[in-house]
Order: C-alpha cells, then sequence, then structure tokens
C-alpha cells in the first residue's frame, strides 16, 4: 500500500468570507485549510491544535493582523509557525513593519493563485528544514551532555580514590606528607596513594593510567586495590610490583597499562625500598646535598605482558631528605608556544628552593608548572607527592638467639623454653610465643620422628632473628629431603567421624605463621617461618 | 603439664594446666583412655590452664571425640583462649566439636 504523507495544515485568517474561500479554493485539494473569520478565533485554533503556516489579513476589525502575529512570535509554543500576511495595499512600510514582527513573507491581494501556491510551498520547506535541524541538534546536544555526565563520572571515581585529607596521619610525628592531583578536562587517568603496610612501614605509590575517561579511571581503581591487597602481607616493592602486573596482564582485555613507582619506607630506620615500573624518575632533595635523581627503571610499565620478574632498589633516608613523585603531567606541560617543562625545568626550579616543607613544596612545584604553561589548556593530570624524614632514623636492632637439638622429642619442650625465655626478654607478646611453640612443636616432631634412619650423631639447628617487631626462625637439619609444605591438605570440612588423624600439624603452621617457606640447601632442609609479632 | 579429673553431676572433668604437645599428649590420652574404659560417658575438657595445644593434642582430641561417638557418649570442650581458639578455628575442630565458653556453661548443656 502506497505511504500517505501527512498533509501539512494552513490556517487562513481574513474577516472577508469571500477571501476565505479563494485561499481554500487555490490551496484545499494540497493541504488541510483552516478559516478564522477574527483575530481571537485564530488564536483559539492555533491554540488547540498548531498549524504548519498561517496566512494573516492585516487589517481586521478588533484585533489587527499585526497584533495577532505578536502575540503568536511572544508565545514560544507557536512563535516558530510562519507567518505570511495577506494585505490589500502594496505600502513599503507596512511591509517593513509587518517584518520586524517577525512574519516569514507578504502577499498582496487579490491573490495570485501561483504565487500563493509557491510561497506557501516554500515556506511549508522552509519549516520543515527547520524542524530537521532542531531535532538533530537534540540529539547532538544530548550526546554532549552525555559525554559530559561521563567525564563527569569519571572524575568522580578517581578523585574518591585519592586520600586527600593532609596531614593523614596526625599522631606520627617520624615524617611529613603531602599529595595532590590536578585533574586534566578530560580524566588522564593519574592517581597516588600511601598507606601503613604495618605499624612502622608506609607505601608509597603514584601511577598513570594510558586509558581516559571511565575505562581509564575503572582501571585505576582495580590497579589500585590490587596494589592494597597484595602489599598488605607483603614488604617486597618488587614482589608487590610482580603480583600486580601478573594479575592486570591476566585480565586486560583493552590493552591498558599503568606507568608505576612503589616504594615502601620504614618511617622509623629511613630504610627505603623501591621499585619503578616505567615511571618518572623523582627526585631526592637533601640539605646542603646536590639534587639526586632515581634515574633506573626495574621493568616496564605494568599490566602489559605477563611473566616479568621486577627488581627492587634500597637506599637510606637521612634525616630531612625529601622524596619527590610526580607524573608526567609536569613534565609535559605545555606552554602556548608549544614548548614543553621537562626535567630541566623542573631540576632547576627545584634547585631554585630551599629544601621546602612537603606541602609547601607540591603547591610550589605546582605554581611553576602552571606559570609555565600560562593559559595553554592543561592536556594532562598533575599529580605531586612529596614525603619527608622529620627524625634522626633509628638503628635497627636485631635480637638473636642460635640453639641445636639433638634428634629426641624431649628436645622439644627445651626449644621451646629456651624461645620462651628469649621472648620475655624482649617483649614478644604471648600469643606470639605460643604460635612459634606450637609450629616448632609439630615441625621439630615431623624432623625428628622421620627425618633420620639412624638419629645419632645429627642435630637440627635453629636460629631466631627478632628485629622490628618481625620474628624469623630457620630450622635446619639434614634428614632426608622433605619439604613439609608440599604436601597434601587434610580436608577441614569433613565430620569426626570422616576426619583422619594426622596432616594438621604443617596446616596450623601455614596458618599461624605470616609466612613459611622451604628450601633445599647442600644437603639440608631449611625451612623458613616469619612472624610478625604484632598484627 | 598437669592433668586434674573431677567429677561434678556425673560429668568427668579433665583440666589441663600447661601445654597439650607433642611430649604431654601421650599422658593426657593415657588417663582420657583410663576414663573411657571405666565407662564415662560424659567427659569435659577444661582448657582454662591450658597455654597452648598442637597437632599432637589435636590428634588424642580427635580420637576420644571419635570413640565417645561410637560408644554414644558427650564430650564438650571448655575455655579456649584465642591461640587455642584459633588453632581450633583453622583445623575445623570448632566445627566438628561442642565448645564452650566456660565450665558452667558446658555442665548446663551435658
Amino acid at each position: 500500500m502506497p505511504e500517505t504523507q501527512t498533509k501539512f495544515t494552513i490556517l487562513a485568517v481574513d474577516d472577508t468570507p469571500e477571501n476565505l474561500d479563494v485561499v481554500r479554493g487555490i490551496l484545499a485539494p494540497q493541504y488541510i485549510v483552516k478559516a478564522a473569520i477574527n483575530g481571537p478565533m485564530a488564536l483559539k485554533i492555533v491554540e488547540k491544535q498548531p498549524p504548519d503556516l498561517i496566512l494573516l489579513d492585516i487589517m481586521m476589525p478588533g484585533m489587527s493582523g499585526y497584533e495577532v502575529c505578536e502575540r503568536l512570535k511572544a508565545n514560544p509554543e507557536t512563535s516558530h509557525i510562519p507567518v505570511i500576511f495577506l494585505t490589500a495595499m502594496e505600502q513599503t512600510s507596512d511591509e517593513a513593519s509587518g517584518f520586524k514582527l517577525g512574519a516569514a513573507d507578504y502577499i498582496t491581494k487579490p491573490v495570485n493563485p501561483p504565487i500563493l501556491e509557491a510561497r506557501v510551498k516554500t515556506h511549508l520547506a522552509l519549516k520543515q528544514s527547520m524542524d530537521e535541524l532542531n531535532k538533530a541538534y537534540g540529539v547532538i546536544k544530548r550526546q554532549k551532555d552525555r559525554m559530559q555526565e561521563e567525564l563527569n563520572v569519571g572524575h568522580d571515581i578517581q578523585m574518591s580514590m585519592l586520600p586527600l585529607v593532609f596531614p593523614p596521619f596526625p599522631d606520627r610525628n617520624e615524617f611529613s606528607i603531602n599529595a595532590l592531583l590536578k585533574p586534566a578536562r578530560e580524566v588522564g587517568g593519574d592517581f597516588y596513594d600511601f598507606f601503613f603496610i604495618n605499624k612502622d612501614e608506609l607505601c608509597l605509590v603514584i601511577g598513570d593510567v594510558s586509558g581516559k575517561g571511565v575505562p581509564g579511571a575503572l582501571f585505576m581503581a582495580v590497579t589500585r586495590t590490587m596494589i592494597k591487597s597484595n602489599a598488605s602481607g607483603d614488604r617486597s616493592p618488587a614482589s608487590i610490583v610482580t603480583r600486580v602486573n601478573e594479575e592486570l596482564s591476566a585480565d586486560n582485555p583493552q590493552s591498558m597499562f599503568v606507568t608505576l613507582f612503589l616504594g615502601i619506607v620504614n618511617v622509623k630506620t629511613g630504610e627505603f625500598r623501591f621499585t619503578n615500573a616505567g615511571h618518572n624518575p623523582p627526585y631526592i632533595i637533601q640539605d646542603g646535598k646536590e639534587l639526586v635523581c632515581l634515574d633506573h627503571r626495574d621493568g616496564p610499565i605494568i599490566g602489559a605482558i605477563g611473566g616479568i620478574a621486577y627488581k627492587e632498589n634500597k637506599l637510606s633516608f637521612s634525616r630531612n631528605d625529601t622524596l619527590l613523585l610526580f607524573t608526567d603531567g609536569v613534565t609535559e606541560a605545555m606552554n602556548p608556544a608549544g614548548d614543553l617543562y621537562l626535567e630541566d625545568r623542573l631540576e632547576a626550579f627545584l634547585n631554585s628552593q630551599n629544601n621546602l616543607p612537603t606541602d609547601e613544596l607540591v603547591t610550589a612545584t605546582l605554581a611553576a608548572v602552571e606559570g609555565f604553561a600560562a593559559d595553554a589548556e592543561q592536556a594532562d593530570d598533575i599529580t605531586l607527592l612529596a614525603f619527608s624524614l622529620d627524625i634522626e632514623p633509628q638503628e635497627l636492632v636485631h635480637h638473636q638467639l642460635e640453639l641445636e637439638a639433638r634428634v629426641d622429642l624431649s628436645e622439644i619442650d627445651r626449644i621451646n623454653q629456651e624461645f620462651s625465655v628469649f621472648a620475655s626478654q624482649h617483649g614478644i607478646g604471648a600469643a606470639a610465643v605460643q604460635k612459634v611453640c606450637i609450629a616448632l612443636d609439630d615441625l621439630l616432631n615431623n624432623i625428628i620422628s622421620y627425618g633420620f634412619e639412624n638419629n645419632e650423631d645429627h642435630v637440627i639447628q635453629l636460629t631466631l632473628d627478632y628485629v622490628g617487631e618481625r620474628l624469623e626462625i630457620t630450622i635446619k637439619d639434614d634428614g632426608v629431603p622433605f619439604n613439609p609444605f608440599d604436601q597434601a591438605q587434610p580436608d577441614t570440612a569433613l565430620t569426626v567421624e570422616e576426619r583422619k588423624i594426622g596432616g594438621l600439624g604443617v596446616l596450623l603452621v601455614k596458618e599461624l605463621m605470616s609466612d613459611v617457606s622451604y628450601q633445599r640447601q647442600q644437603g639440608s632442609n631449611v625451612v623458613t617461618l616469619i612472624l610478625n609479632t604484632v598484627p | 603439664m598437669e592433668i586434674n579429673i573431677k567429677e561434678v553431676n556425673g560429668v568427668n572433668v579433665v583440666e589441663f594446666t600447661g601445654n597439650l604437645d607433642t611430649n604431654t599428649a601421650p599422658e593426657a590420652e593415657s588417663q582420657i583412655n583410663g576414663l573411657l574404659d571405666a565407662g564415662a560417658a560424659k567427659i569435659l575438657v577444661n582448657f582454662e590452664n591450658l597455654n597452648y595445644i598442637s597437632s599432637a593434642g589435636l590428634r588424642v582430641l580427635l580420637a576420644t571425640a571419635k570413640k565417645m561417638m561410637v560408644s554414644g557418649g558427650s564430650l564438650k570442650i571448655c575455655s579456649l583462649n584465642s591461640t587455642v581458639q584459633e588453632v581450633f578455628d583453622i583445623s575445623g575442630f570448632s566445627t566438628i566439636l561442642s565448645l564452650a565458653a566456660n565450665e558452667a556453661d558446658a555442665l548446663a548443656a551435658f
């Protein structure tokens, strides 16, 4: 069936009924023609159902055509309807006033039929184009608003993950820390973080995600969470970064990646271990010494490929040393002439300042970069994180104990007794002592009961090292090669009837200790246990 | 380690003082087996003065529980300190054995 196009509706307004007939006669079969003999009636018809075009007589008693037109144009619902004035007189002043009021055109009476038809057709086509344009503009505006909304969401995700309160640890006097992130208009993917992994070790993180907008912000959220969860049981930056890279690169369909710098500083001793995965090398500002740049890489950007073992480096902070971490929003800031800020200017700026307190350092550096960039648009997030050691670093004291046990079950008691004495001498708490005794009981029982064919002349060596609330115990025996941690786990979900007697010892050791490991070294089994004595 | 056995309302209460580990588990097992051989149907193990328990001690408890299940007896354990509770949780024993916070609660539950 052929499609019928909706007919346009034309309203003709004239106080002379004969003129309305004429207009209807010309336009009727092609268009729907409505008629009104005065202004008020016309307005009523328009209000009920707006026509597509209005033919309007000027000279009418009561409300003139001009007034009708004025009212139509004043109402936003009807102002878009094209109005064509019909007039019996040809006077340019009238034409001018008509156009001023917003009329689309002017036709003189007596109406010439082809001219009327042509003008009506033209103005209806114009109106149709206008309507389509407005519709398209509406679509574009909605999309633009949606994109802006997306940018806002991305921005909110990014900001919600940043520690923004300074000073973040008011009860700690060993150090100062301050940071800021100035986002670009489009979420650029920078992030920073810092958190304690135990009582005295603070983890510092700064990174830059390759993706922009919401996907970039989400990838950053994932990265940050992975770092935090991996760092909770691991004190080695290399190990944390290696694990995070494995997890990120395994499930990364959009192939986003992150440049990352992660360091762990012991705020009591000043020891700083760090890993740089493709990130801008940070600076260390020291009293009376030259600016230091930690310029080396410990591995590639993270998230791209798995199977990479990252390295780590170590240094010791002195009192008042300040570490400045930053992202490429700083070094790649551009001025209106197209020059980049670059490391040279940053170094010149840092060298021009005295060793500033961390809060002044980040704001002054940002001001320097913004001063350089002037009114050029900021293309990337600018992030700065400053850390300084405020106390004299402490020497770490190691408390050590060496014991030897004969291959005899009665030795276990003696070992545990000697350990308990050592523990009370150095303030190790009761719960930690109990856990160690349980672990030693189970491990030594295994070694003594099963490790040797003939028990004479063998000796089990134990060394204990207690430093910074961390206890490290090694148990060394030259019995049959045996890795206690390589055995099947007992099923702890079985009922009393189903449970087998045995296998629980190693499970207890693994769960009670913070970390366990085994090595076979030159004919000896070496088991290492680590317990953080303060949870 | 000291083992003290008393009877309260038909329940054999076994109190341990010290550690239940490789060296002391055999004595504990022997004393408890003595009770079982004498027909004890209700045993309460009181850990109020127990410092810690290792897997050797857990084995004794599990063996006891199995025997009493067969004989239709009832075994309860009370007054675990935080490390002992942790050991029970890790090993899954806290779900298969009947635990109580103190002796009075345990006795009332028999």
